[in-house]
């Protein structure tokens, strides 16, 4: 699979360093990672792939049970041995994560790829401080005495804006505000300046101020940094804040792939259309729903025939019986942007133009708009 | 388990604060013992009365077999049997506090602070008994204490991290072999094995630490491990559970992305936090029996606090039934009260209040 | 008495209101009691002393030079008839252990039958019995007195005179004085010494006496009728005569006590010795130990061996590991003397034992019977009371109680063979034909006028799973002759106040067949049947009578041993006793108790003492 050129960027972005640009730093190829339970075989994730650039952010969207954060946890390393079994490909900087010794995966982790959780105050172990907690990853990986770790830690507690940071480093958890916790999670996950950082769900705990203000500081630290970012989430518009890439996931599948832009102003999936229109949006009138996707996510024991969105696809009769027997290839619609579905080009164009994106107020709105 | 890392106390309790609790705390406590107090008389009193027994059939209990009704009748005055109850509660409250002294024939009995009154039946003051039996039973509970709480927490913490595995399904089957067996049975396998079959510790009798350590040691073995079998299956199970549950937080996962290896994740995180309810039980387990290992002192012919309890019931013996409970519940109280303050070193969330 | 433990709730109403009570509480619950049977029936255990003994003294052991012939001592209950592992090496330290405590170590304060033994090691009575197996012991012999008391004509004088040179431990000489003192302290303050028996208050003229502790005396020495005219001499005045004193007089309320050296009721952390050892270590509830006394000598007491150099004794046991300690050598004696637990007794009677040898089945000196009411239909005839005799199943209820070895030998007298006036006599055939005469017992119903038998109750203490199964086998004997009875369970602790030995409830409840059984003080006929056959003695409640026997003969006969100086002739007269109560059909024995002791190879010195009924803890060694 060659690598997709998306250079849409809202922004410039620091150049890999020691990569040839067109080298994504990450790259997944056919990730399925499969649970068996006692009722039959989870199929949480399934033929998955997608790649990653330094320097690029990737937003990874879709309803809980999409199969988003397993694919982050398998990433990590974090599956435990005897609960999943993972096949394909994950490639981090060149280097084979699936199949790998544990223990290489684990020195990766934390320094070369480290992870921001969701929710900061169950993240975090109640019975250490923060500083200790930002030490201990610190030193895991990097030789060094505690001292010095502790001063680094306390440069780190303020580079991500917690005030006074050489007092609080000896701060418990719960003694730091939610968007504090998270400050310091983030801390925690840079402490080893990684070159990916995964978040997943960075901001859902926090309320919306906080969530302005966290979203602001990964893309600050990413620009500084220039590392690659996965952004997971349900919540359309906190990847419109940071990613540079959206990845829409479905009942383990990717079903759609493209930069922001193509995603939110020529979305191709029936199902981002969905997520769209459940997206509450600043601009949009009041008086209008959100309009919720139908019916509920599909079980991923059996997951459904053909198109795993068929049932909830109002769509899905237009081919026959191509969607409840045929899986859709994700394939090339053009620029770029990748899109597993069997509407026609032409076919998509149309419902999005004449019913779907009406609906969603978005008729002749072009990027820059939104707040 | 901190494995030297900077995770003290937290910064932000005041001393003055952890003062007025222990304080306000040991107030309460004494209103407990005067309740646990009432509650001894009125079932030594009120409900042999329910059931139709007078004071005079209560004193007869406490002189020789041909006694005339005359002195029946003079140890009924002696105890204060023939007043009422309140009046002898009052009475054995005031003494407590303040010592008396009582009459032994020629000389007087001084019975000082703590004065649980003097023993009917060997008629000399009750707390210097007990103080003496209590090296004993701290022997013996603090022994199986540290041999229960290890064993019972290693073993829990590898049956869980090994869930499901054969390893985990002997320990259980352990521990549940060891939490079903009442500890006179498995004494008494532990004895006729190890002391009369094959004599690895024969003639098992309590030797002071003081006299002779080595002695001392090698004599509380098998009590030892009698009475670790019993709770270390019990703390294994609990361990097991609390670790299964503590691998599912969040944090555990949080430490395992920081890289940590899986042996530090499981011991300075997960334990850490899996050993915190544990210790609560700790405590209160090991308070109750400092205040009397009745079954294994009785067992294994240790001369504790457990076996006077046992006795000063056999005995009817109420000074010393008054003394053993009210000892018995001041151990649990402040083993209540050290878990509550250690709780809160542990725990940098709890707040003494 | 011979049990400890009597004194808990359970057992204690039983015993409450004997006024005169000779006797001890009828049973409580028997340490060597529970449990299977055994092989064989014990070697003769009350024959006369075979061997070892000779007249008086510690004879095997300090004249044991030729003692070699006799070190083959390995046989199964060779103790009861001579002395095993003679020896007269001293040294060492003697183990005691007890599962229970005593009631007190104050040799005026306790009820306790092994403290009566074990209390001669460190007090001297003024008499005691003699040293040795078999009939020996059951002989009385002066300890502290020169010779047995001297009655006066009327029998109502008895006067004593005390060795010269006899100090206490402290090296100051004992007097009559300190004698009297004991005996005062331990029969009339009962408040502060609640425990031993009151014989002496009972027999003596001034029953009202406040004690020492009350005594507005200087001296505290004001109970009038003990004279002590000079230092070595001491009169005791009954109020009626009674010719079993010296018995008492084998009391360790006779003990001598320092008058300034009492501590009342914390005596018994240090009672002033008199004999070979005193206490050097009492620890209230746990034990206590004892040191040789310097004052004493063996040259001045001939009854003790004193073997050991250190003694000690350690309570609360748990009964079954001191059986296994007995055994593994880690103890040397159980001092209850009740005999091994179920578990250990299994271990010694199983087949090709080795500890079989070690062991010996000694009679402990009670008898288990059963009372027939004369006074309830219609076993108020003699021929129905003979139809039961002859009717019962005694192989069965001997099975009850244990078998032979735990239970005891069948009994066809009141009276056990370790007592004295003891005669063999079977006038119903127990013996010959324990599983019963059916014949015999069908004539004797004829005789009674109920040829088809009759209904009546039998009363057990329901909580003793002995006499359950013992009465069950008697229902099923009985109902083969057509007797019908029904099984009445009482509690053990209430049986003789509340319900057998209260005389409006048996007469109401018609309980003609009561389970029961009984001990002696001290081992005479008069001390073992006086409570239980006298008319005099049948009381509304709290009765030990339960038969009702109120013969003038009986009653007069009784009265006229305690004006017998002659022992022989009182023992003739308590074996016509026991006779003229079996042929009237008042008692239906069951067995003669036995415990099954366990001797360590370690100990020496080793028999039977008959006044105990367990080992002679006065002539114990240790060989290390």
């Amino acid at each position: 699979m060659t690598a997709p050129q998306r250079r849409w960027g809202r922004r410039p972005t620091a150049a890999p360093a020691d990569r040839e640009a067109d080298a994504p730093f990450l790259e997944v190829e056919g990730l399925t990672v499969h649970f068996p339970t006692d009722d039959g075989l989870v199929k949480s994730v399934d033929g998955l792939g997608f790649n990653l650039s330094k320097g690029r952010s990737l937003g990874i969207v879709g309803e809980s049970g999409s199969g988003k954060s397993v694919t982050s946890m398998a990433i990590m390393g974090l599956h435990k041995a005897g609960s999943a079994r993972i096949s394909g490909s994950i490639k981090l900087d060149g280097e084979e994560l699936v199949g790998a010794q544990p223990e290489r995966v684990r020195r990766l982790r934390g320094r070369k790829m480290a992870m921001i959780f969701q929710d900061p105050l169950s993240a975090m172990h109640p019975y250490y401080t923060v500083g200790a907690q930002i030490i201990e990853a610190y030193r895991v990986h990097n030789d060094v005495p505690k001292s010095k770790a502790r001063a680094h830690s306390i440069d780190l507690l303020g580079r991500v804006g917690i005030p006074q940071p050489a007092s609080r480093v000896d701060d418990y958890p719960h003694q730091f505000s939610g968007g504090m916790r998270q400050r310091a999670m983030i801390a925690m996950a840079l402490s080893c300046d990684p070159e990916l950082l995964i978040a997943d769900e960075p901001t859902t705990a926090l309320d919306v101020t906080v969530q302005a203000q966290i979203l602001d500081l990964i893309r600050d630290l990413q620009q500084e940094r220039g590392s690659a970012v996965i952004i997971i989430t349900h919540d359309l518009g906190v990847v419109a804040e940071v990613a540079d890439d959206i990845l829409v996931m479905y009942a383990g599948k990717a079903v759609e792939n493209a930069t922001t832009e193509q995603i939110f102003y020529d979305p191709k999936h029936p199902y981002t259309w969905g997520l769209l229109g459940s997206m509450p949006r600043l601009d949009r009138e009041r008086a209008e729903r959100l309009v919720p996707i139908q019916g509920t996510p599909p079980s991923l024991i059996r997951v459904p025939s053909g198109c795993s969105f068929h049932p909830r696809c109002e769509f899905a009769d237009r081919n026959g019986d191509l969607s409840t027997t045929v899986v859709p290839e994700l394939t090339d619609a053009g620029g770029s942007h990748l899109v597993a579905c069997h509407l026609s080009g032409r076919e998509r164009t149309q419902i999005w133009r004449d019913e779907v994106a009406p609906r969603l107020g978005m008729v002749e709105q072009r990027p820059g708009g939104r707040a | 388990m901190a494995g030297g890392s900077p995770m003290g106390p937290a910064r932000h309790r005041e001393p003055s604060q952890v003062i007025a609790f222990i304080i306000r705390r040991l107030l309460a406590a004494v209103l407990l013992l005067l309740v646990v107090g009432f509650v001894t008389f009125i079932i030594f009193f009120w409900v042999p009365k329910l059931a139709g027994q007078n004071s005079y059939a209560l004193a007869s209990q406490f002189v020789g077999k041909d006694a005339t009704q005359a002195t029946v009748r003079a140890i009924e005055k002696k105890y204060g049997f023939d007043k009422p109850v309140i009046v002898q509660y009052w009475r054995f409250m005031k003494n407590l506090v303040t010592g008396t002294k009582y009459d032994a024939g020629p000389v007087k009995t001084t019975c000082n602070f703590p004065c649980f009154g003097v023993s009917f039946k060997s008629q000399t003051p009750v707390w210097p008994l007990i103080k003496d039996r209590i090296p004993v039973t701290m022997s013996l509970a603090i022994g199986a204490a540290v041999i229960w709480l290890v064993s019972g927490v290693i073993a829990g913490v590898i049956s869980a991290v090994k869930r499901g595995k054969f390893i985990d399904r002997a320990v259980m089957a352990v521990a549940l072999a060891g939490v079903s067996a009442p500890i006179f049975f498995t004494g008494l396998v532990a004895l006729s094995l190890f002391s009369y079959k094959w004599p690895l510790f024969p003639n098992i009798h309590y030797v002071s630490i003081l006299d002779n350590p080595f002695l001392w040691f090698g004599n509380l073995v098998l009590p030892w491990v009698t009475l670790a079998l019993l709770y270390g299956a019990l703390y294994a199970r609990l361990m097991r559970a609390g670790m299964l549950e503590t691998l599912n937080e969040d944090y555990i996962r949080t430490a395992r992305a920081k890289g940590l290896p899986e042996r530090t994740v499981i011991a300075k995180h997960a334990v850490r936090a899996a050993l915190t309810p544990i210790l609560t039980i700790f405590g209160l387990d090991l308070g109750l029996l400092v205040g009397g290992a009745i079954l294994t002192e009785y067992t294994f012919s240790l001369p504790g606090v457990g076996q006077f309890a046992k006795q000063a019931i056999d005995n009817n013996d109420l000074p010393e039934i008054f003394g053993v409970t009210l000892v018995a519940a001041f151990f649990v109280i402040m083993a209540n009260l050290v878990v509550d303050i250690l709780y809160a070193v542990i725990d940098p969330r709890v707040r003494l209040s | 008495m011979k049990i400890p433990g009597w004194k808990k709730p359970v057992v204690l109403v039983v015993c409450a209101g004997m006024s005169v009570a000779l006797a001890a509480c009828t049973g409580s619950k028997s340490k060597g009691g529970t449990g299977g049977g055994g092989s064989g029936t014990a070697t003769a255990t009350a024959g006369p002393s075979t061997g070892a003994t000779k007249s008086t003294g510690p004879s095997g052991p300090t004249k044991s030079g030729g003692g070699r012939t006799q070190t083959s001592g390995a046989v199964y209950s060779a103790a009861n008839a001579k002395i095993v592992n003679p020896s007269t090496k001293a040294g060492g330290t003697l183990r005691f252990a007890s599962s229970d405590e005593p009631d007190s170590t104050d040799p005026g304060d306790t009820y306790y039958a092994w403290m009566w033994d074990f209390s001669r090691l460190y007090g001297r009575a003024l008499m005691s019995f003699k040293p040795g197996p078999g009939k020996a012991g059951l002989q009385l012999t002066p300890d502290l007195a020169t010779a047995p008391g001297k009655v006066s004509s009327d029998g109502m004088t008895w006067t004593y005179h005390i060795k010269s040179g006899v100090k206490f431990e402290d090296g100051t000489p004992v007097t009559t004085k300190d004698i009297k003192y004991a005996v005062e302290r331990s029969n009339y303050a009962k408040d502060v010494l609640p425990n031993g028996p009151s014989y002496f208050a009972t027999y003596l003229k001034d029953p009202k006496y406040p004690g020492p502790y009350k005594d507005k005396a200087k001296d505290k020495l004001g109970l009038t009728s003990v004279d002590t005219p000079n230092d070595t001499t001491i009169i005791f005045h009954l109020a009626q005569p009674f010719s079993d004193f010296d018995y008492l007089a084998t009391s360790p309320q006779t003990f001598p006590v320092p008058p300034g050296k009492d501590t009342g009721a914390k005596y018994r952390e240090h009672p002033v010795s008199t004999g070979p050892y005193k206490f050097s270590g009492y620890s209230e509830g746990k034990g206590f130990a004892l040191v040789r006394n310097k004052y004493w000598s063996n040259k001045a007491d001939p009854l003790r061996a004193a073997l050991p150099d250190k003694i000690t004794v350690q309570y609360h046991v748990n009964a079954d590991d001191l059986d296994q300690k007995l055994m593994s050598g880690n103890l040397d004696v159980d001092s209850a003397g009740t005999g091994v637990q179920a578990a250990a007794r299994a271990q010694i009677l199983s087949p090709g034992s080795k500890y079989k040898h070690d062991s010996d089945d000694a009679l402990s000196g009670f008898t288990w019977f059963i009372y027939i009411g004369s006074k309830i239909k219609p076993l108020d005839n003699v021929h129905c009371r003979r139809a039961v005799e002859y009717a019962a199943n005694k192989t069965d209820m001997q099975t009850a109680y244990g078998g032979p070895v735990a239970g005891g030998d069948i009994a066809s007298t009141v009276m056990p063979p370790n007592v004295s006036g003891y005669q063999k006599f079977d006038l119903y055939e127990a013996t010959t034909k324990p599983t019963g005469d059916q014949e015999m017992a069908k004539k004797e119903l004829k005789a009674c006028g109920q040829p088809n038998g009759f209904s009546t109750n039998i009363s057990i203490r329901g909580d003793r799973p002995k006499e359950v199964a013992s009465s069950q086998a008697l229902q099923q004997a009985l109902s083969k002759v057509g007797i019908k009875t029904s099984i009445q369970k009482y509690p053990a602790g209430k049986y003789f106040k509340n319900f057998a030995g209260n005389l409006s409830f048996s007469h109401s409840h018609d309980l003609g067949l009561m389970y029961g059984g009984w001990a002696a003080d001290w081992p005479t006929g008069f001390g073992f049947l006086s409570q239980i056959i006298d008319g005099r003695a049948i009381k509304p409640a709290g009765n030990n009578n339960l038969s009702e026997i109120n013969s003038p003969a009986i009653n007069g006969m009784l009265d006229k041993t305690s004006r017998l100086t002659s022992i022989a002739a009182r023992n003739k007269i308590y074996g016509q006793l026991d006779k003229m109560v079996m042929q009237d059909g008042y008692f239906l024995p069951e067995v003669y108790a036995k415990s099954l002791l366990y001797r360590p190879k370690n100990l020496t010195n080793v028999y039977v003492t008959q006044a105990y009924g367990m080992y002679d803890y006065t002539q114990l060694g240790v060989t290390k």
